[in-house]
């Protein structure tokens, strides 16, 4: 269980997340979504325990900030991409906190391996990643976090690079990794996807926690509306999925 | 928690790096080293150079001794020591500002040291020639700390960090070219010091410098397997069990140690810290930082080479080092640029 309470987070003078109450469980996938600029790579990133934070986020019972024993996979939005590193080497790298830096064990070898053909990669391993598409970099992403066999795994926009196929796919991906008993916690941009995959959804505004409850919960909430400045239209399908689409008309 | 069993499958992944490479390149640093030493006006025969080397019997004896002993083994030490200090320190500034093209000059150390060596050599009435060295290194140290100091936060951007650089080079650049303008009598000696050389090689002069650069050197070699993370964004280092914020101050002080060493003892040779990463890099065909101890052999054979070639080519007059450097090195390296493509985006 991840207690998220008063969570406070300044850049400056200005508050990026205002009391944050929430718990998150463990298991679950958990999709933090909203406008941009709602604070969701910041709580994201206070969740790893790289960000200064006030107030307090505790896994199973323990502090985050600065807590190296964890581990905690972190797939960010826009990674950085080593020039001149194959794809294997990029995916090892997942091994790094287990093996200790540059001794990567036997096992770890054969794990990515497996990892590699479980994410369609194999046959790539020596090409650079720098010359991957968008969609087989994001797998790579996700490969590089399956080897750091996590207990937690943050990911940041997964999908926001990607076509809705290879949306899909890595979507499918995730759910493997939330099959193992991984806790899952990513932002999404779209809550029709969130909606169809996270069990639990937290709505961000403005730094703040706007709503907070189960998928089907959050989606027929009117105040989702709200946390989109009025701006979407949610839509029930025929077989009862809801659909939210933006607003042609921003006048409101 | 183990999430995931492994089916046994035999890996086929080649390793990361092939520690038979860096065997390699440490034999090579000691072939290139006695065949350096064994040319010039007089030959040394290879044999005997070993054998007072080793203190076997049989070795040489009086002024041939001397040569060896007084000369040309200082020298050769001095070339190798800088050679791997400014390959070293290339390689790590390239992964710690994730930039190909970064070199241990990047941080004003250059413009610092070649503004402490020419306010040694054109202060008026003292003669502070022979303090020139120190001059060089605490103006090398003194430019990169300015940089530090102005970016502001350590490192919250490296970016920051590498335009203070730059800026901090372009003002000591100002002040050295004015100071040298109202002394004309120091271009000469300035210019001559900036082309780099190792001519001042003495027992004294590897002594100190080995001192700072042998400790700049562990620094950077322990670190160097961690160093691979820093390629990655923070978050993703910070995930995979780095500090990078902290990380990156040690890598970038030991580097810039290093780097501060070489110039005060060699004047600035340049090329090396990018030349030497990549030749290492396409050749191998691994980027890791594993390969950075490789990276320090292969920088010292390379300036062993260049400094016989600055030695003997016009003997008995003498070329500059950096010279050589960039005249073998520059071609060499678009040859190598060209067939394994370094840098590709």
């Amino acid at each position: 269980m991840i207690k998220i309470e008063d969570l406070n987070v300044r850049f400056g003078d200005r508050n990026i997340l205002t009391d944050i109450n929430i718990e998150i469980e463990d298991g679950k996938w958990t999709c933090l979504v909203g406008p941009n600029g709602a604070g969701k790579t910041t709580l994201l990133k206070s969740l790893l325990g790289s960000q200064p934070y006030s107030g307090s986020i505790t896994d199973s019972g323990v502090e985050v900030f600065r807590n190296h024993d964890r581990n905690v996979a972190f797939v960010p939005q826009q990674p950085q991409i080593p020039i001149g590193m194959s794809v294997s080497e990029y995916v090892m790298l997942g091994r790094s906190k287990r093996d200790g830096w540059g001794n990567e064990s036997n096992k770890s070898r054969n794990l990515v391996t497996d990892i590699l053909q479980l994410t369609g990669l194999f046959g790539m391993q020596r090409q650079l990643v720098s010359q991957l598409s968008g969609g087989e970099m994001q797998r790579a992403l996700i490969a590089r976090a399956l080897v750091q066999e996590p207990t937690l795994i943050l990911l940041d926009e997964p999908t926001s690079a990607l076509d809705l196929h290879h949306q899909i796919a890595v979507l499918n991906n995730i759910e493997i990794l939330k099959e193992r008993g991984v806790t899952i916690i990513s932002t999404m941009h779209d809550i029709t996807l969130a909606a169809m995959y996270a069990e639990k959804i937290v709505v961000m505004h403005q730094g703040r926690v706007l709503l907070n409850g189960t998928s089907d919960f959050v989606i027929h909430s009117p105040e989702l509306k709200t946390a989109f400045e009025n701006r979407i239209n949610v839509f029930t399908l025929d077989s009862g999925r809801p659909v939210i689409v933006a607003k042609k008309d921003l006048t409101n | 928690m183990k999430i995931l069993k492994s089916k046994g499958t035999e890996s086929v992944l080649a390793p990361i790096w092939n520690w038979k490479i860096t065997a390699f390149a440490a034999s090579l640093l000691f072939f290139v080293g006695i065949t350096a030493i064994s040319f010039g006006p007089v030959s040394l025969s290879f044999t005997e150079i070993i054998k007072t080397l080793f203190g076997l019997p049989g070795g040489l004896t009086g002024q041939d001794r001397t040569l060896l002993i007084d000369l040309r083994l200082p020298r050769a030490l001095l070339a190798a020591l800088v050679g791997a200090a400014l390959a070293t320190s290339g390689a790590v500034y390239q992964t710690v500002f994730r930039n190909p093209l970064a070199d241990p000059y990047l941080l004003g150390a250059a413009a610092g040291a070649g503004l402490g060596a020419t306010i040694a050599l054109t202060s008026a009435g003292a003669n502070l020639y022979s303090l020139l060295p120190i001059f060089a290194f605490f103006g090398a140290i003194l430019a990169v700390l300015v940089s530090f100091f102005i970016s502001g936060k350590f490192f919250a951007e490296p970016n920051s960090l590498l335009l203070s650089g730059i800026a901090v080079g372009s003002f000591a650049t100002a002040v050295q070219t004015y100071l040298q303008q109202r002394n004309s009598s120091s271009l000469r000696p300035v210019y001559s010091w900036i082309l780099g050389e190792l001519t001042v090689a003495n027992w004294q002069v590897v002594t100190w410098s080995s001192i700072y650069i042998l400790i700049a050197l562990t620094i950077l070699i322990t670190v160097s397997k961690q160093l691979d993370g820093l390629m990655l964004t923070d978050e993703e280092a910070y995930s995979l069990g780095i500090n990078p914020n902290k990380l990156r101050v040690i890598a970038v002080v030991a580097a810039t140690l290093a780097t501060a060493t070489a110039v005060s003892a060699s004047g600035l040779i340049g090329f090396v810290g990018i030349v030497v990463p990549h030749l290492v890099r396409g050749i191998t065909h691994r980027v890791t930082n594993r390969g950075l101890l490789t990276i320090a052999l292969v920088g010292a054979s390379f300036l062993v080479l260049a400094d016989l070639g600055a030695r003997t080519l016009l003997s008995p007059a003498e070329l500059p080092i950096g010279v050589i450097t960039a005249f073998v090195g520059a071609p060499f390296f678009l040859v190598v640029l060209r067939k394994k493509r370094l840098v590709t985006q």
